[in-house]
């Protein structure tokens, strides 16, 4: 009886409350993070047996790489300029106004261009990846393709993560050229660099290394993004709610996956 | 040919949707499933299609493909009638690429003019109306030609003449194929035109099995309740 009344006790208290809380997010974590591995090894199972038509695989490729482009192109663009604008003036005035170009480049290369076509693409396009297969799943049509006999997964994913995989270089090169370029015009206006001076230390600051980084992790981050997006709006469930948790989800997760992604490049090929 | 179903048992999170099913439909036969809404009837062909996973019990198939027509339809909104229906036919790993589009284009108006609906290939779902939804859906899930063939209220929201064209066609195919086939519906018309026989579920329990003249007869309080529609009688919403 008096154990009875403890337990009842506990149950209401805030540490329980508190354990509970963290013990479901862990959970959570966990089981979301073996589903999207899960669904990862069907994708790459399913290749082989080319589940998807060109014509779908361009449509998606249209979606990632061209649809994304402006939003892209203006973040990328506008944080290269941000950066022209602060650094352009103190530098040129130091004596070092060969270098801006150089900084540019290499900022845009390494980290910007990729990371902030990331955030560009996971907002419009992983979200809305998400949300369609979310919806198909809340309103059965998920189970009419497996009722049909078809593969949900390869039929699904295969366009949609070949298309993130293989667009998100082209972003990031078509971000990063543009980067490039709006620094050139923000130190020119800012601080009167010439142009010549400019892309002078841009060539002199790339180099191959750097470059390929770069693609590679673009081709990771396209990956991961589309994958994870996918994979959310397939275990969404429970209406419209559910449609919108998933979105989230694949939101959340894509940004905290491509961080530890960079994270990873960085370790490897800076070190 | 034939769906043989023994001592099923389903729950969700604790709650027992399903205790102790059995029920069996012969080849050539349509087995009709009624109850009260969340009595589990979905549940049941969603078990039997294998888009769930049962807790216990038996579920043998025998036959070919296994085809469902969905209470709410689960047409394919982003593509059209045409590719709704020959979804199959192009993109099942062992069908893909075995037909021409002229075939697809044959068999897709075949099947439309089975449902009444001749000449939408181009429509997509969301300019059809709920009950159009429906019978493109039901063109959908028999294009394959399935031997077995689970309904899931193939004539709610439909209007008398549409629901009657369905469930003549029902009929017809069951005597063509020789499918087995299982109807879950709430409209008397729909049992009393195709059903062989009647399960009846409530609260996870078969309350009454028989053949449609026996579910008029009404000679237990669940079949005279659900006959009359009473809001009395031993089953209670909730
Ligand atoms: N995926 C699920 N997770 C949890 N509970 C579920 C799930 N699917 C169904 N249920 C529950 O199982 C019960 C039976 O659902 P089901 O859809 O089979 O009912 P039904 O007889 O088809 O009802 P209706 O006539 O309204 O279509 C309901 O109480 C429902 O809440
Ligand atoms: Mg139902």
């Amino acid at each position: 009886m008096r154990g009875g009344i403890l337990k009842v006790y506990y149950k209401a208290t805030f540490t329980y409350k508190i354990i509970r809380a963290l013990e479901q997010t862990v959970t959570e974590l966990i089981s979301t993070l073996g589903q999207i591995v899960i669904f990862g090894i069907e994708f790459l199972k399913g290749l082989k047996n080319k589940p998807t038509t060109f014509k779908e695989l361009m449509y998606q490729c249209y979606r990632f790489g061209v649809t994304s482009l402006p939003i892209t192109l203006s973040i990328v663009g506008m944080t290269s300029i941000i950066v022209a604008m602060q650094v352009a003036g103190e530098m040129v005035k130091q004596g070092a106004g060969n270098y801006v170009g150089m900084l540019v480049a290499i900022l845009m290369v390494r980290e910007e261009a990729v990371i902030m076509a990331g955030f560009a693409i996971i907002s419009m396009i992983g979200s809305s990846l998400a949300s369609e297969i979310a919806t198909m799943k809340v309103t059965e049509q998920i189970d009419a393709i497996t009722v049909l006999k078809v593969n949900p997964v390869h039929y699904l994913f295969t366009p949609r993560v070949l298309a993130g995989t293989l667009m998100m270089p082209v972003v990031v090169i078509i971000s990063s050229l543009v980067g490039i370029i709006g620094g050139a015009v923000a130190s020119n206006l800012v601080s009167g660099l010439t142009f010549k001076a400019y892309f002078d230390s841009v060539w002199f600051g790339l180099n191959t290394h750097d470059l390929n980084v770069c693609i590679m992790k673009s081709f990771a981050f396209g990956f991961v993004i589309s994958l994870i997006s996918c994979s959310c709006g397939m275990e969404a469930r429970d209406g419209a709610k559910g449609v919108g948790l998933a979105t989230t989800k694949a939101v959340v997760w894509s940004f905290v996956a491509i961080v530890i992604v960079d994270l990873i490049f960085a370790a490897a090929c800076f070190y | 040919m034939s769906i043989e179903v023994k001592n099923l048992v389903k729950t969700f999170d604790k709650k027992v949707i399903l205790d102790n099913i059995s029920f069996r439909v012969d080849d050539g036969k349509i087995l009709s499933i009624i109850g009260f809404s969340g009595s589990g009837k979905s549940t049941v062909l969603k078990l039997i299609s294998g888009l769930l996973e049962k807790d216990s019990g038996e579920i043998i198939t025998t036959g070919g493909d296994i085809a469902m027509v969905f209470q709410y339809s689960a047409l394919f909104d982003s593509l059209n009638v045409f590719d709704n229906i020959s979804f199959a036919l192009q993109e099942r790993k062992d069908l893909r690429g075995k037909y021409t589009r002229k075939e697809l284009e044959k068999i897709v108006a075949e099947k439309l003019e089975l449902v009444g609906l001749s000449g939408i290939e181009n429509k997509y779902p969301s300019e059809l109306s709920g009950g159009m939804q429906k019978r493109v859906s039901f063109a959908r899930a028999i294009v394959t030609e399935p031997k077995i063939i689970l309904y899931d209220e193939p004539t709610a929201g439909l209007d008398p003449i549409s629901s009657t064209l369905i469930e003549d066609y029902i009929v017809r195919l069951k005597n063509e194929t020789n499918a087995a086939s299982i109807v879950v519906t709430h409209q008397m018309s729909t049992i009393r035109r195709t059903a062989d026989s009647v399960l009846m579920l409530y609260n996870g329990h078969a309350v009454f099995e028989g053949s449609p003249d026996e579910l008029c007869r009404e000679e237990t309080p669940y079949t005279r309740q659900f006959v009359e529609a009473a809001i009395d009688g031993p089953m209670k919403m909730n």
